[in-house]
């Protein structure tokens, strides 16, 4: 073997690319625990850093302000806001990959508009009659109006084989429910309106470890079948027909995308209400900054990236006007969308 | 057992259960090149998708290797089938070492990782065609010519038995065009990868083919050795041309000729005419010329273009009764254009018609032109 | 492979609705426990004749408490939403009308055992009261009881009522965020004894939950569901028992009897009434005929407009119709007043024909009888004696007498 044989030019390229990806994945990484301290750390009732250590470990009473504030307040929301992030960052992604198209969202398939549906019913109907529901029922209301619109939409795609149909199918669905839920609201008093509202701008307030519980095991079991799908995805980035050349069961992954997606996004829906932007803006930011669309790298990479974003946000949403909190739409649009255009803009010459 | 390596037997194809072109019937040996062609919207892009399956077969029976493709999974028809499209592929931040490696997802494990081997089969693969310099640049920011033969790189990475490709040469400048074709003959021929394509390019197709499908209607018009297909009418038929359109010694294709008396008589010979012709043709100028020999290549164009051609008997000198027809003929038309034949032996009689279109103030030489 | 695809998201979907009814179950078991309660109360009302008092006349509802004896229960003219019965030692339990028991245990004294499972324990002195029911304030102030009061679920500028607002810009009265969305670590951090909210709250039911959770007990004023006008102004003795001022509040209320009672043998004018205001989307809402406006405008000698309007089976007060079925009924009515409290307050009668141009062919608008609210109408329940006064006043003021009603006036 000779001594002085120079690596060939594709591979630094490769290695250039892989410490891309550990660097920015070492990044979110540390991210997210500072973010995850800052949290923990902020709120309207000023908490030192050692009194959080104390309380975190044990060391302080449970029926304490404290105690109560870290544990059953921002704990709660701080793992929820991570998880409900990554999630609809992974929803996103899966939906800007199988339609190919960078403007899917998780809401696309008109998965939002099902949702406050169902929850606009429950909530004029149901409290108008038997006057108290528990936040449960609302949950499973939310869920069960983002499956309602999930199932139909695999029903639609068995018969319109085309994305782009498809893609339109499920944006008819999201206003023809839209339209159910204003005729809903016609005959609405004005306090159900305003609370819809609400609901809809979504909110990681008055967050409870059971939801925390419920949504870690959705999510997480999601995110595991989402990586275990980096292969057939990756194939499918190349499109339909090449996917299947190489051997890829287009019917199934198909299906597969679609439930992930929807369970994802129904998710968030049912335990947080809409959120919007994170889902469109987050996996666009990572595959920019990744240079690459390869699933097995960029699904760890925008969960994380995701988790972090949502973390964020919920942290300015309930700190920046306390006592005030912002619904943390309101703060993954304004915060994100100058971010998306400023990159959009420094890679303008690749367009 | 039988002993075509590609095989169809009563197959359908067409949509939603109906079909649009039935009864083919086609063996196609090992290491062929086998070329569609046909009109548009005849039907050949829908017989390959059904080949690789992309389409469902709405009857009969394809078999690749003695092996049923309806009993295939995809996954075993993507270790022996590799496809490439016409379309162009949008893909997102894909270096084109990435497309070429997802031809080895056959092969590759659960998650889809490649090893030494695989890599070593991508990098020969990209340097049989000659792009691995373009590796880690983005796909989407190469020539067309480039793409088309990461593409085929990605369909050699699969360890193909057969290519199917539709319509390869699409958006290609000639240049590329000529080198794609001679890389799948290449394959072909030396390691015995069947190939079935279809092409718009008939005079390609005519080059480069072992056998042609001919798709024209609801069947098979013709299928064979290029040979027997581009003979007579067939070419002319199967594309509704007018006349004169293809020749088919050459595979080149012809603009319809000016309608009407000529107006100008060419005197050329040994090639020199064709680039008159070629000129009178586009000023939609219709012309005679003469006297040539059939042999002469000036003969073969001016039989498409030419509303009169005066020719000499294969190697003769000038007679006296040809040169006299062509005289007539020249004096007819108002003008005469004097190619710059080379003379010798055989033609030694036109400088006399030259002479003639002098003394008659009718001749040009070319590049002096009189309207 | 597939098999084991579709395994996993079988699963996925079992995990998600388990967990769900796993919460649910959970509220499901407070809601079966409520229940026993009332059926325990009502079984152990044959129990609770004690052997030793025979003065007392037993109350068979009051529900039977271990260690606690039965000694009264409220006398009350209007309200149906509400019950209280009192018990020896200082002891108390309001029981509001969806189920919901609270029992008042006075300083010092212990919570009776078993007690928590069957009530929710409100233990005295409640000096870190969370008010969101914007409505309840002026029962505090009637009561002079805004000292209890640590958070509020408005901002200071609002508040009509004057003392709110100074005690919120004096910093006495902390804001703590909206009932929709409560600065939890606020409240928290300061200690809280008791969240009185509006029924706004059934909309957010996490909420409540959370509050609950962090062991802050849930007092949901329920007054807007009393049918009675007067009804809702006595729910002003229901805060009194949980602040220990009974007897503020009877003297309160006698006030608001009186107005009452001056107007009881007034014979009706037979003037009719409209209540109304125009939503964002140019319609007309209204309240419903069973509603305690329109029966305050009985009261006070006139006729609502629509005698059988609205369905008496869901809960909302409002009806919303479009400007042409309005018209149709409305026209002839006699007085208009706009309802500022949702919208804004109209300054003159051209505001109201900007709205809507057909306005003008009202008989209330060419008389010139067109009335309009103050805007927090509804931060004054206590005193709806007085404004069925005020709507008196109005409906006697047409023969040109100049009158100045409180929460009313004549746009011009």
């Amino acid at each position: 073997m000779n001594a002085d044989i120079k690596t060939p030019a594709w591979m630094t390229d490769r290695l250039k690319a892989r410490s891309r990806y550990l660097w920015i994945l070492l990044f979110l990484i540390a991210a997210f625990f500072f973010i995850a301290v800052v949290n923990i750390c902020s709120g309207s009732v000023a908490i030192t850093p050692e009194e959080v250590f104390e309380v975190l470990f044990g060391r302080v009473g449970e029926e304490t302000a404290q105690y109560r504030i870290i544990w059953q307040i921002r704990l709660p929301r701080i793992f929820l806001s991570a998880l409900l992030g990554g999630a609809l960052a992974l929803s996103g992604f899966l939906l800007q990959t199988f339609f190919r198209n960078p403007i899917a969202g998780p809401y696309v398939l008109g998965i939002s508009s099902g949702a406050k549906m169902v929850v606009a019913l429950v909530m004029i109907y149901f409290l108008g009659r038997f006057r108290e529901v528990s936040s449960s029922v609302l949950i499973l209301a939310a869920l069960f109006g983002s499956l309602m619109v999930t199932g139909f939409i695999l029903l639609l795609s068995r018969k319109l084989r085309q994305m782009p149909i498809l893609l339109i199918a499920g944006i008819m669905v999201g206003y023809i429910c839209s339209a159910v839920t204003d005729f809903v609201v016609t005959f609405a008093d004005d306090s159900d309106i305003v609370n819809l509202h609400n609901w809809s701008l979504g909110s990681f307030s008055s967050v409870g470890w059971s939801n925390v519980h419920t949504a870690f095991w959705i999510v997480s079991v999601a995110f595991l079948l989402t990586f275990l799908l980096s292969k057939p995805i990756g194939a499918f980035q190349m499109g339909e027909a090449y996917a299947q050349s190489v051997g890829v069961n287009i019917r199934l992954l198909r299906v597969a995308v679609i439930l992930l997606s929807s369970i994802l996004t129904a998710c968030v829906t049912a335990f947080a209400g809409p959120i919007s932007f994170v889902g469109i803006a987050v996996p666009f930011l990572i595959k920019k900054v990744l240079h690459t669309a390869k699933p097995i790298i960029v699904i760890p990479t925008l969960f994380l990236g995701g988790a972090v974003f949502c973390m964020l946000c919920d942290l300015i949403a309930r700190t920046a006007f306390a006592p005030t909190e912002l619904n943390v739409s309101t703060v993954t649009a304004v915060f994100g969308a100058p971010i998306v255009i400023l990159i959009m803009l420094k890679k303008r010459q690749e367009y | 057992m039988s002993e075509w390596h590609l095989e169809t037997k009563n197959l359908s194809v067409g949509y939603n259960g109906k079909a649009l072109i039935h009864d083919i019937a086609l063996g196609i040996g090992k290491g062929e090149i086998v070329t569609l062609i046909g009109p548009n919207g005849a039907g050949k892009s829908t017989i390959l998708k059904s080949l690789f399956k992309q389409l469902r077969l709405v009857a009969g029976t394809v078999w690749i290797g003695g092996d049923d493709v309806a009993q295939m999974t995809y996954k075993e028809l993507s270790t022996r089938m590799a496809i490439m499209l016409t379309e162009r592929v949008r893909t997102e931040l894909m270096t084109c070492r990435d497309i070429v490696a997802t031809g080895r997802y056959p092969y590759t494990g659960r998650m889809g990782l490649l090893t030494a081997e695989d890599e070593k089969i991508v990098q020969n693969a990209m340097e049989i065609m000659r792009v691995e310099d373009l590796a880690e640049k983005d796909f989407n920011r190469i020539s067309d010519g480039q793409r088309q033969r990461i593409l085929l790189s990605r369909a050699f990475c699969q360890q193909p038995e057969i290519i199917v490709l539709d319509e390869p040469t699409a958006y290609l400048d000639i240049r590329y065009k000529l080198e794609l074709l001679d890389i799948l003959r290449h394959m072909a021929h030396e390691r015995q990868i069947t190939v079935v394509m279809s092409l718009h390019e008939i005079d390609l197709a005519q080059k480069v083919s072992d056998k042609v499908i001919c798709v024209k209607g609801d069947t098979i018009f013709r299928y064979g050795p290029p040979e027997e297909i581009f003979r007579d009418e067939a070419v002319r038929w199967l594309y509704d041309l007018g006349e004169g359109a293809y020749d088919v010694s050459f595979g080149s294709v012809e603009l319809p000729t000016a309608e009407g008396e000529p107006e100008v008589f060419v005197i050329a010979g040994g090639g020199s005419g064709i680039p008159v012709y070629r000129r009178l043709q586009r000023q939609g100028v219709p012309f005679c010329t003469g006297i040539l020999d059939p042999g002469d290549v000036d003969y073969r164009l001016a039989k498409h273009l030419a509303a009169r051609v005066i020719a000499e008997k294969p190697f003769c000198a000038i007679r006296d009764e040809t040169f006299r027809e062509a005289l007539e003929t020249m004096r007819h038309c108002r003008r005469v254009i004097d190619a710059g034949a080379p003379v010798g032996e055989s033609n030694r009689r036109i400088t006399e018609l030259i002479e003639a279109a002098k003394a008659d103030g009718t001749l040009e030489t070319p590049g002096e032109e009189r309207i | 492979m597939k098999i084991k695809f579709a395994a996993l998201l079988l699963a996925l979907l079992t995990v998600l609705f388990s967990g769900c009814s796993a919460a649910e179950a959970g509220t499901a078991a407070a809601d079966t426990a409520a229940a026993e309660t009332a059926e325990s109360e009502s079984s152990g009302a044959a129990v609770s004749v004690p052997a030793e008092s025979e003065e007392t006349s037993a109350d068979p509802d009051a529900p039977f408490i271990d260690g606690l004896v039965y000694v009264s229960t409220m006398e009350l003219d209007d309200a149906k939403c509400f019950d209280v019965y009192f018990y020896e030692g200082g002891y108390a339990v309001i029981r509001i009308s969806d189920a919901r028991s609270y029992l008042v245990v006075p300083e010092g004294a212990e919570v009776p055992s078993g007690a928590e499972s069957r009530f929710i324990v409100l233990q005295q002195p409640l000096k870190h009261i969370y008010l969101a029911a914007t409505a309840a304030m002026c029962q505090f102030d009637a009561l002079d009881a805004l000292s209890d009061i640590r958070f509020s679920g408005l901002e200071a500028d609002g508040w009509y009522l004057e003392n709110a607002a100074r005690a919120m810009e004096e910093g006495e009265i902390l804001y703590a965020g909206k009932y929709s969305a409560p600065d939890y670590e606020l409240i928290l951090s300061e200690g809280c004894d008791l969240a009185v909210e509006s029924t706004m709250i059934l909309h957010s039911p996490k909420v409540q939950e959370k509050l609950e959770e962090l062991g802050i007990p849930v007092w949901i004023d329920l007054s807007s569901y009393e049918p009675e006008p007067l009804g809702r102004t006595e729910w002003i003795k229901a805060y009194a028992v949980l602040l220990g001022k009974e007897d503020a509040a009877e003297e309160i209320f006698a006030v608001q009897k009186q107005y009452a009672a001056e107007l009881e043998n007034f014979v009706n004018t037979e003037k009719t009434v409209a209540f109304f205001y125009i939503n964002s989307n140019g319609a007309i809402v209204t309240k419903k005929s069973g509603d305690y406006i329109p029966k305050m405008i009985e009261m006070a000698g006139g006729r609502y407009i629509f005698s059988d309007l609205g369905d008496s089976e869901t809960a909302s007060s409002s009806v919303t119709m479009d400007m042409e079925t309005f018209y149709a009924s409305a026209r002839d009515a006699d007085f208009l007043i706009y309802n500022a409290s949702i919208d804004e307050p109209l300054e003159s009668v051209d505001e109201l024909l900007a709205k809507n141009e057909l306005f003008a062919d009202f008989k209330a608008v060419r008389e010139g009888n067109v009335w309009c609210t103050t805007k927090y109408l509804y931060q004054a329940s206590d005193v709806n004696g007085e404004i069925v006064h005020d709507i008196h006043l109005m409906l006697t003021s047409d023969d040109g007498t100049e009158v100045q009603p409180t929460f009313l006036y004549k746009l011009y």
